[in-house]
């Protein structure tokens, strides 16, 4: 990827439009189900119309995990809500699988005609390092799977569904489930970070092609996908601290901008420096991935460390906004709202430091 | 339940406890509170039939004078009912208002007409007193307010914005601080009123928020009020709103609330066999211990209270202390029960209703309402250790 593609997408995800795509996911609270879940017509349009600049900006293409963190940045800095970031993770599965049967679906993906709903847990208990248990059917045509996927983002976007879950030996394997089939049932949820989320229940629905192990792959896959994740946290973080600076300069009390109080510019400062660190953390395990290296035990110590800053940052975004800051019409409050459920999709904090506290020994220093 | 017993109760006051909770216990009490949590986005607990079922007993407001409804017990007795409310889950906001600001102000520095006419009615739960203090550009810096009551014969016409106050749009009266005099010293010159909400003269917008009780801005266009009106003395408002407010911090009320969630965290820390899991267990023990030292901080201030001299750097300690322990309890939410405690009241399976995920969207209003933990911070260092 080019410097000049990137600038265009710092330009696609910058000041001007970042206020809209902040709110491109939002549903009414509450409305799970109804004519008032689905996204107004102008909201489709932009979303339609952002997912059309990625697709010409070759963001969906194979790309190094140095430049995919770069662009995962730059949205979690926007809170670009979509099928983008789990999309990219299913392709990286079903591509290491080496079937050539997904091969078209791949070039689809890659072109941005495509989407792909990463269906993984079995509750909300547990993150996708374990993934949910998965039956599988021999059938007379071929495979069906059945389970549940109770946090399966954007399904309704996509049409397929990239399962993976433990099968009968406990072992994770892959299914990519067409949505449109029989057996295969969507329920909106309601949830903190208003985001687009589904209930998937599976029952016996039709695998497309066959059912691969990957339980040599998902690890490497997932910690991936971490580090994008938390390359987007960070981003989050650093813009919530920005919105927040800009509401000190602008808010006058004690006769000054509240700018020029000492307590909260320096919480900001220190928020400021631990957002571009973690970002920094992200691009060096990303350029380690690069290299071929192993990263599961780095990966989940800069998921736990974004994951952690984005929910102190957004929380303090909204403290120094003062009552403001707890309106709907305060931005704000949609980086607290996502970070909840952000800080902890590819894991909460406990679980990525017992992970990484299992590969502690096996995991050299930084040099 | 861990956290209930502050210990050094007398036999009076925990017999007392024990009769508020087998109140709070009683069916139609449970149902009330699980109907509240349940409720659609955009309705809120309003004049709620358990603040009737407490008035009727003096418990409300159990402090005050059994003349104006209440009890006539003390400081323990009123922070009792306020702990056993919140662990029960009745929202507090309207007794806080009413009660604790709003009935304070007149028990303290209201004429016998005022105490009459409004303490009675707000001690049984059936009168709502809202505050408005907060207007668009005057929060932290509240002598920067700039609603003002113009001269009109004998009395005034009142004109300003209030933002950032809730439940007005139930109240019947509000308590309402507005310029009488300009002065170039900010703080002169304030009055406190009491403000008649259901007037011609008072519009009510709602503001939406991110919790599921909105904020008001309230639109005051031409009231005329009188010198009946007035709460204290003309111009000597700023004296009253920071002497009275400290009355009402002790923070028992925010301790309250950050046990019931941690509660229910560690509740579901059993339930999922996490509890037994060190690395869950250890965080929530370390959360469980500063939340009992913030209890007995909280309690402190009640007893000095009670003693009748209040600590206004304790209270403000206690208030700071316990509102920086929410955010450690919902981030330990998050951590025992992941995505689930994201689920809102609205998804159907959410665990204990949405309690967790409500409590996630309220957690920032506690460091803001009451006095910001900055303002806490800053009377702590200038009061008690001469610093700024
Ligand atoms: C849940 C809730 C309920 C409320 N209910 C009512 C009500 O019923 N009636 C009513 O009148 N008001 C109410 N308020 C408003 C409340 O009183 C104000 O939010 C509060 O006074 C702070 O003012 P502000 O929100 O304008 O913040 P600002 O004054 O704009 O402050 C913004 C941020 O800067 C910080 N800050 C300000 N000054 C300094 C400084 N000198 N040094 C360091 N940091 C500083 C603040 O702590 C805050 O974090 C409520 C607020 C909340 C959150």
């Amino acid at each position: 990827m080019t410097t000049a593609v990137l600038d265009e997408l710092r330009e696609l995800f910058g000041q001007e439009l970042a206020p809209v795509l902040r709110r491109l996911g939002e549903r009414p609270r509450g409305a799970a189900d109804g004519p008032a879940a689905r996204l107004g017509e102008e909201d489709a349009g932009t979303r339609d119309a952002v997912w059309a600049t990625l697709a010409e900006l070759g963001a969906f293409g194979p790309h190094r995990e140095a430049e995919r963190v770069a662009i995962a940045e730059l949205m979690g800095a926007a809170l670009y809500q979509s099928p983008y970031a789990d999309t990219v993770t299913a392709a990286a599965l079903l591509a290491a699988t080496g079937d050539p049967a997904y091969g078209p679906l791949l070039d689809e993906a890659a072109r941005g005609a495509a989407a792909v709903a990463l269906a993984v847990r079995e509750d909300g208990l547990s993150g996708p390092a374990r993934p949910g248990p998965l039956t599988v059917h021999r059938e007379a045509d071929g495979y069906a799977v059945s389970g549940r996927r109770p946090f399966t983002a954007f399904a309704a976007d996509c049409g397929h569904l990239a399962v993976v879950g433990a099968g009968s030996d406990g072992e994770p394997v892959l299914a990519l489930v067409p949505r449109e089939r029989p057996g295969v049932r969507l329920t909106r949820r309601d949830d903190i970070g208003r985001g687009d989320l589904y209930a998937v229940e599976l029952d016996r629905a039709a695998v497309s092609g066959a059912v691969h192990p990957v339980g040599a792959l998902w690890p490497a896959v997932l910690a991936a996908a971490r580090v994008r994740q938390a390359a987007a946290l960070a981003g989050a973080a650093r813009a919530a601290v920005e919105l927040a600076a800009e509401r000190l300069r602008s808010r006058q009390a004690f006769g000054q901008p509240l700018a020029r109080q000492q307590a909260p510019a320096h919480r900001l400062a220190a928020l400021a420096a631990e957002a571009a660190t973690a970002a920094a953390f992200a691009r060096s395990v990303a350029a380690a991935a690069d290299r071929g290296e192993d990263v599961r035990a780095t990966a989940a110590q800069v998921l736990y460390l974004a994951g952690d800053l984005a929910r102190r940052a957004a929380a303090e975004s909204v403290h120094l906004h003062g009552a403001h800051g707890m309106t709907e019409a305060c931005d704000a409050q949609l980086f607290l709202r996502r970070a909840a459920v952000d800080s902890q999709w590819l894991g909460t904090g406990t679980e990525l430091l017992r992970e990484a506290a299992a590969l502690l020994s096996d995991t050299p220093n930084p040099r | 339940m861990t956290g209930r017993h502050p210990g050094g109760l007398t036999p009076a006051e925990e017999e007392f406890r024990g009769r508020v909770r087998a109140l709070l216990a009683e069916d139609r009490v449970r149902a009330l509170a699980d109907e509240i949590a349940a409720y659609p986005p955009g309705t809120e607990a309003t004049h709620l039939p358990v603040h009737r079922w407490l008035g009727e007993r003096g418990w409300l407001a159990p402090n005050w004078p059994q003349e104006y409804g209440g009890a006539g017990l003390g400081a323990a007795e009123a922070a009792i009912v306020t702990e056993e409310m919140t662990l029960a889950g009745i929202p507090d906001d309207v007794h806080v208002l009413s009660i604790d600001i709003v009935g304070r102000f007149l028990l303290e520095v209201g004429t016998e007409e005022q105490k009459k006419r409004h303490l009675p009615a707000l001690a049984a739960g059936e009168e709502i007193a809202t505050v408005l203090f907060t207007e668009p550009d005057a929060g932290s810096d509240l002598s920067a307010l700039r609603t003002t009551a113009r001269r009109d014969g004998d009395g005034w016409r009142l004109y300003g914005r209030k933002i950032y106050n809730m439940k007005s749009q139930y109240g019947e009266v509000a308590l309402c601080a507005a310029r009488t005099t300009e002065s170039p010293v900010a703080m002169h010159g304030i009055t406190l009123f009491l403000l008649p909400l259901r007037s011609p003269g008072v519009h009510v917008e709602p503001v939406p928020t991110l919790c599921n009780d909105r904020f008001n801005l309230v639109v005051i266009d031409g009231v005329r009020l009188t010198e009946a009106d007035v709460l204290g003395e003309v111009d000597n408002g700023w004296a009253l709103m920071n002497d009275l407010l400290q009355l009402e911090r002790t923070g028992v009320d925010f301790h309250a609330k950050a046990r019931r969630l941690l509660d229910l965290v560690t509740e579901r820390a059993a339930a999922t066999g996490r509890l037994a899991d060190p690395a869950y267990a250890l965080p929530l023990a370390a959360l469980d211990a500063r939340l009992r030292a913030g209890h007995a901080m909280a309690w402190q201030q009640v007893r000095n209270l009670g003693a009748g001299s209040p600590d206004p750097v304790g209270s403000a300690m206690a208030k700071w202390y316990v509102t920086e322990q929410i955010r450690p309890v919902l981030d330990l939410a998050l951590e025992v029960c992941g995505l689930e405690a994201a689920l809102t009241a609205w998804d159907g399976a959410a665990p204990d209703g949405g309690v967790l995920e409500a409590g996630l969207r309220m957690g920032p209003s506690h460091r803001l309402a009451s006095g910001t933990s900055e303002v806490m911070l800053t009377l702590i260092a200038t009061n008690a250790l001469g610093l700024l």
